[in-house]
């Protein structure tokens, strides 16, 4: 660990983290208040529409059809598209610093001119990394069970089901990350890194999506990581869905591995 | 000692030649230029020496340590400062001194306020309000606030007034009378001419020279200028052996000294010469023949 890069790093991400973590956790809220408001709408009314039947089954990964019970309604929170897309593009924008995001705005020559390895700087990153995405997942699951005891105080749920959903969605985070090390370990361009990384993921999401309703995916789905992200199932149980994290962290291990061995071999060319 | 060692350097980008078979060796409390045109591969040889290139063949050392497999002991000890300088928004010269500091493990605070006071640069304006000539600055201070043993300068006057580059070069200058190296790589030759002790230059990617400045002032031609009385019959058409005449005027010439200057004075003796001007050594002009796809006469 090297102190100067950490507070580098430190100094450039904690205000989009901060504000990040902010509006994620108010999304949480907001969710939490909008389905209690409108559950009973949702189940008599749009339920019935097939289409949003289809997509919310998507989403959770199992059928709605027999209405919106009370881990359903939990595990919307955890899943909506938007909890999702601002987890990803925390994970994608953070993760396309080191080496892309240098290399793009020209400054990777002054950073790796200092007294430290290619190995050490990338670390470092990532330690960052880590942590701003701990604190944003964090910041999640404050919001969801802030927004369960203000807008759903009859749910007899405890807290350790949805630390266990946070615990999911923060692996989940990981290996959009990783994938994202990877990209970045390889390209020159930010902005064409981060597109390929998102498109990446938004394939991964429309596979595990489809999957629920159309066969031909289904022996696919496997490949998708949101295939390992199960809210419904752990709120449902309450049990560890220690398998699905193992997958997960080995995916994004390995492509964090893959990134760094990497990013230490390749020639920096000048801007 | 030489502080920098190249054998055999070798580094081509897919079917292009980025450097060639580079020996090079530059000795310790030098100051070693480093010349060559667009293109001659001077970049892709620091970039190879700060280990962001990896060779593709041959070794480049600094201190001893292979710049790629040790490049965080190497840069331990060198300062850099890049020809295209890119710098964060955000940084200030007393954000930049203090991570440094951080990266070095030791407090550089007055190091860093006595080089800001030097160049005159403010300590708490962020580069992305700065001029170019003010983030230069601001390079140059991160490059040297720590007291390097080998500074790498990738054209270091660019932007900079006259002023400070007049104090960069006593600086450059004293810190090498104390021991220190500095690598220039850089296209005002009479900067080089003024700081270098030692000249390399490269042409596609291939060492061409690599020889003392005071050796190349000696082989360096001389402009002459002639004023004559009246031309005698003789030297009308002609000229004499030590003498290129290349501007024949009715009683002027304008000629490169192709022999020694004795063989001009004994002979300018004896002619009806009314002004006689000898320039000095013309190290632009070898430089040129160099640049040129063509070796310089010797």
């Amino acid at each position: 660990m090297n102190r100067g890069l950490i507070s580098k790093a430190v100094h450039e991400v904690w205000l989009s983290t901060l504000l990040l973590a902010v509006s994620i956790a108010l999304t949480e809220l907001l969710l939490i208040y909008i389905l209690q408001l409108f559950s009973r709408e949702m189940s008599d009314t749009w339920l019935r529409v097939k289409i949003v039947q289809k997509m919310i089954q998507g989403l959770l990964g199992t059928s709605v059809a027999g209405g919106l019970g009370g881990d359903v309604m939990a595990a919307i929170p955890w899943v909506h598209p938007l909890i999702l897309i601002l987890t990803w593009a925390h994970a994608i924008a953070l993760c396309t610093r080191l080496p892309v995001g240098e290399i793009d705005r020209g400054t990777i020559d002054v950073l790796l001119s200092l007294p430290a390895s290619r190995t050490r700087h990338y670390c470092c990153e990532s330690i960052v990394w880590f942590v701003a995405g701990a604190a944003v997942i964090t910041a999640a699951l404050i919001g969801n069970a802030i927004g369960n005891r203000l807008f759903s105080p009859d749910a007899e749920r405890g807290v350790l089901p949805s630390i266990i959903a946070a615990a999911n969605l923060f692996m989940l985070y990981l290996a959009v990350g990783g994938i994202t090390r990877l990209i970045s370990s390889i390209a020159s361009h930010r902005g064409r890194a981060i597109a390929v990384a998102f498109g990446v993921v938004f394939t991964s999401f429309l596979l595990n999506f489809l999957a629920q309703s159309w066969p031909a995916a289904q022996s696919a789905a496997s490949l998708s990581v949101l295939n390992y992200y199960q809210p419904l199932a752990i709120l449902g149980s309450g049990i560890w869905p220690v398998a699905d994290l193992a997958t997960l962290a080995a995916v994004a291990l390995a492509l964090w591995l893959a990134a760094a061995v990497i990013f230490t071999r390749r020639d920096i060319q000048a801007a | 000692m030489s502080v920098i060692r190249t054998e055999q350097l070798g580094k081509r980008y897919g079917r292009r030649v980025g450097v060639e078979r580079l020996n090079l060796a530059v000795p310790e409390g030098s100051v070693f230029g480093f010349l060559g045109p667009n293109g001659s591969g001077k970049t892709t040889t620091i970039r190879l020496l700060l280990g962001l290139l990896r060779p593709s063949a041959g070794v480049a050392r600094v201190f001893g340590q292979d710049c790629w497999k040790q490049s965080d002991t190497v840069k331990a000890q060198v300062g850099y400062v890049p020809g295209d300088l890119r710098l964060y928004p955000w940084l200030t010269c007393r954000a930049a001194v203090r991570l440094l500091g951080r990266m070095h493990g030791r407090d550089l605070t007055d190091e860093g306020a006595q080089l800001a006071e030097d160049f005159d640069l403010p300590a708490d304006l962020r580069s992305g309000s700065m001029s170019r000539g003010m983030r230069q600055k601001l390079g140059l201070i991160l490059a040297l606030a720590h007291r390097p043993r080998l500074l790498i300068l990738d054209e270091p006057t660019s932007g900079l007034d006259p002023l400070i580059q007049e104090k960069l070069y006593a600086r450059l200058r004293k810190l090498a009378s104390s021991g220190h190296t500095v690598f220039l790589s850089s296209h005002t030759l009479g900067e080089v001419q003024q700081l270098c002790d030692r000249v390399a230059i490269l042409r596609e990617g291939t060492l061409v020279a690599d020889e003392t400045v005071h050796d190349l002032r000696t082989r360096a031609r001389r402009t002459v200028s002639i004023q004559w009385h009246n031309i005698p019959q003789e030297y009308e058409n002609r000229s004499p052996e030590f003498l290129d005449v290349h501007e024949r005027r009715p009683l002027q010439w304008r000629a490169t000294l192709t022999g020694s200057a004795m063989d001009l004075v004994r002979w300018s003796a004896g002619q009806p010469i009314e002004d006689l001007s000898i320039g000095t050594p013309d190290l632009a002009r070898l430089f040129q023949q160099y640049y040129a796809d063509r070796e310089p006469a010797e």
